[in-house]
């Protein structure tokens, strides 16, 4: 049950979600003077202790949950509340560690940016939204922050909001989300119209009130939302573009913030989804999973490699959430939120120093396509291991964060399609394909960026990489060592020690286990990682298979699928063309008759003008005249003159008496 | 006996001299004049008509009354004139035009 009393660890989490809004609030009110970012930082660590110390008193305790009145319509209360169970601690302290980092490591990567106050608030504001979210206790304060979040990505994938390509890009993520904000609306919708209330807690203890084909609908309708929010197929099309923002940003958007606020969602609803909308969702991860991992073969703007990656880890994650596992999937967020950040801010640096390249020798290039780079191992060492510990979790090597969640989510599958019938079966054979493909992309990018020779010294032999500044490195480090296996458990090969979900773990999400699997799949993975290591070490490194581009796989990938093609011939021209239509409509039809009503009115006023100056005036003035002749007329006679006076005497007299001589006669 | 006509042709004459000395002179003084002709007109017509009131002899009465009250208004007028004519310097009625200092 709720209750109302007030808690240290309560306390502790409620301050950390409002530090970065006090962030926000003050690096809001100082404007430029907070360019150094002091503030937003400082309310992110003390934000990040705060969740550190509501995490150890919350973690496997029963959960808190404590609601006050916010308003009431007609008869229904609406309440506001936190709800602390191990999910909300976990993520709330996912974020903050996530956001410390990011933090840190932008003082130094925006440094000397004209806009960079801008930045800090932006980004207070964007952790907020999602710290709030994760402890959002009913749907409407929860989508409210679900709002917010997509509105501070918003700002900051449009951050550099003079480039073009940012903006079409923030409006492009922007609408997307709106998309996926329906299904969220139309999921509250009927969980207010069926059960009369939005809390979480109420939906999840009971989702059978909802009759059965409602029940779907809904669950349908609140995937849609986690949809957009996480990039799965076909509404990824935003993640990829959202690049145009700062490196930093998109660390954050791909690591906690952003794409995990869909897969947080499914989990914290769990109990909503029947089996229908299970398969639904493991199906849309597994499509979006290949999809994303095919399409990022061929790219070669390091930042969309990783974009694809992200959206096709996702596609993990919703497997997860599919085959009911929802630990795994949250503990593979957990995970990829480490590895992720810690290849974007990898990516950052080298991006940065490339950038400096261009700018010191005035070369015309782009700083991130991964053709202009190479050999940058010898350049940039530290970077470089950094992002090879990040690239061995996302392929799922041993030893890593990424080995035990992905290894977990996909012997999980193997177990979950043992109870399916039918073409589900093939889901889990799909995701080692999948992991396969993950393991060459990735190790494509290291091979064409960190070793060879530096293509651009082909242009200009002087140019000098060099390492990235110690503040940008710091954070790269910190994550590097949250991204292996000590983190997470003392056993770095068996998913079966991790704490993280087994505090996770409910009674409604178990599988019956294959035994056999859980050291197969780990065994085979690895293996097939390490062969088309191998293959792409070949490939790229020692160019033994040259790349024949330009096949149609080869070009169906580089384009994505066409995915944007076909929305912009199917979606986006014909909306233009309907706009145009109603914008003639409007010109020439509504506003034509404004227009003719107005000129109406007009002639009308016309005609009363004339009325008013000539015929009122008119008499008016007549009157004037009239008084004016007579005042002139009489004027003559007020004269002074005494004799004058008498003969108007006389001449009156006379004509009285004349006047009675006449009547009398 | 004269009859009552001739009378009041005098009268007429007289008051018609009157009127014209009154409207056309242009010494104040002689305007006064006039008045007193137009005044003594009026006097001869009551007593002409005094005639028909043999008992009481009441427009010989009132002859005698506007006599004295046309002395009266003389003697005021005269001042009045001594003293625009002090103020002005002239005696035209032309001249006096305003009643204020």
């Amino acid at each position: 049950m709720p209750t109302t009393a007030l808690t240290y660890p309560l306390l502790a989490a409620l301050s950390a979600v409002l530090l970065p809004f006090a962030g926000f609030l003050l690096s809001a009110a100082l404007g430029k003077r907070a360019g150094n970012g002091a503030v937003a930082t400082s309310a992110i660590l003390l934000s990040l202790l705060a969740a550190c110390y509501a995490f150890a008193q919350i973690w496997n305790q029963p959960p808190i949950h404590i609601q006050w009145h916010w308003f009431t319509i007609g008869e229904q209360a609406f309440h506001v509340g936190v709800l602390l169970d191990n999910m909300a601690v976990m993520m709330l302290v996912l974020v903050s560690l996530i956001a410390l980092p990011v933090h840190i490591y932008s003082a130094a990567y925006m440094k000397g940016d004209p806009g960079i106050h801008r930045y800090w608030t932006y980004l207070s504001l964007f952790c907020f939204a999602m710290l709030g979210l994760v402890v959002a206790d009913n749907l409407l304060l929860m989508y409210i922050c679900w709002e917010l979040v997509g509105f501070a990505s918003y700002l900051l994938i449009g951050f550099w909001f003079t480039k073009d390509a940012a903006v079409q890009a923030n409006k492009k993520a922007f609408i997307v989300n709106r998309i996926g904000d329906i299904g969220f609306l139309i999921g509250m919708a009927l969980t207010y119209s069926h059960l009369g209330t939005l809390d979480t807690t109420a939906l999840i203890e009971a989702p059978e009130i909802l009759p059965a084909p409602w029940l779907t609908v809904a669950g349908l309708a609140f995937f849609l939302g986690a949809m957009a929010k996480s990039a799965q197929f076909p509404l990824h099309v935003w993640l990829p573009d959202a690049m145009e923002g700062p490196t930093s940003v998109s660390s954050l958007i791909h690591a906690a913030t952003m794409v995990a606020a869909g897969v947080f969602l499914l989990a914290r609803i769990f109990p909503v989804f029947d089996a229908t909308v299970l398969l639904v969702i493991a199906t849309i991860g597994t499509v979006t999973a290949f999809a994303a991992a095919y399409f990022a073969l061929t790219q070669y703007d390091i930042k969309k490699i990783l974009a694809f990656s992200t959206i096709s880890q996702l596609g993990f994650m919703m497997v997860g959430i599919g085959i009911g596992m929802y630990p795994v999937a949250l503990f593979h967020l957990a995970t990829h939120a480490f590895f992720k950040c810690l290849l974007f801010l990898c990516a950052g640096a080298i991006i940065h120093e490339m950038q400096h390249a261009k700018e010191t020798h005035d070369l015309d290039m782009d700083p991130q396509d991964i053709r202009n780079m190479g050999g940058l191992r010898k350049h940039m060492p530290l970077t470089f291991t950094a992002i090879l510990i990040a690239s061995l979790a996302l392929a799922g090597f041993p030893f890593t964060g990424g080995y035990l969640s992905k290894d977990a989510l996909i012997v999980h599958t193997f177990e979950w399609a043992a109870l399916q019938s039918g073409a589900a079966k093939l889901i889990p054979y799909v995701l080692v394909a999948v992991s396969m493909l993950t393991s060459f992309y990735i190790l494509r990018l290291l091979a064409k960026v960190f070793f060879g020779s530096l293509s651009i010294r082909s242009v200009k032999k002087d140019i000098r990489i060099h390492e990235a500044p110690m503040r940008m490195l710091g954070p790269m480090l910190f994550l590097a060592g949250c991204s292996l296996f000590p983190l997470f458990s003392v056993n770095p090969l068996n998913d079966s020690y991790v704490w993280l979900m087994q505090g996770l773990t409910s009674p409604v999400s178990t599988l019956p286990p294959l035994r056999l699997l859980h050291l197969a799949i780990p065994v085979l993975t690895t293996g097939v990682t390490c062969i088309v290591a191998g293959v792409a070490w070949q490939w790229y490194v020692n160019g033994k298979y040259p790349l024949k581009g330009g096949g149609l796989f080869y070009r169906l990938s580089e384009h994505q699928g066409y995915l944007d093609a076909l929305y912009d011939a199917a979606v986006v021209r014909p909306v233009v063309r309907l706009s145009q239509l109603l914008l003639w409509v409007d010109h020439y039809i509504i506003d034509g008759m404004v227009n003719g009503l107005s000129a109406l009115g007009r002639s009308f006023a016309a005609v009363a003008a004339w009325l008013d100056q000539r015929l009122v005036d008119g008499f008016v003035r007549l009157i004037g005249k009239i008084a004016w002749g007579l005042g002139n007329v009489f004027r003559r006679l007020q004269n002074g003159r005494l004799q004058h006076y008498f003969a108007t005497l006389f001449f009156i007299i006379l004509v009285i008496l004349l006047y009675h001589i006449v009547v009398l006669l | 006996m004269i009859p009552l006509t001739h009378f009041l042709i005098v009268g007429a004459c007289l008051f018609a001299i009157g009127l014209y000395t009154v409207m056309a002179r242009r010494n104040a003084i002689l305007v006064l004049v006039g008045i007193e002709l137009m005044i003594n007109a009026a006097i001869l017509n009551l007593v002409a008509f005094s005639r028909y009131d043999k008992t009481a002899y009441g427009g010989q009465a009132f002859a005698l009354f506007a006599i004295v009250l046309a002395a009266a208004a003389v003697a005021v007028a005269l001042a009045i004139i001594l003293n625009a004519y002090k103020f002005y310097k002239s005696v035209n009625p032309e001249d006096i035009r305003n009643l204020k200092d």
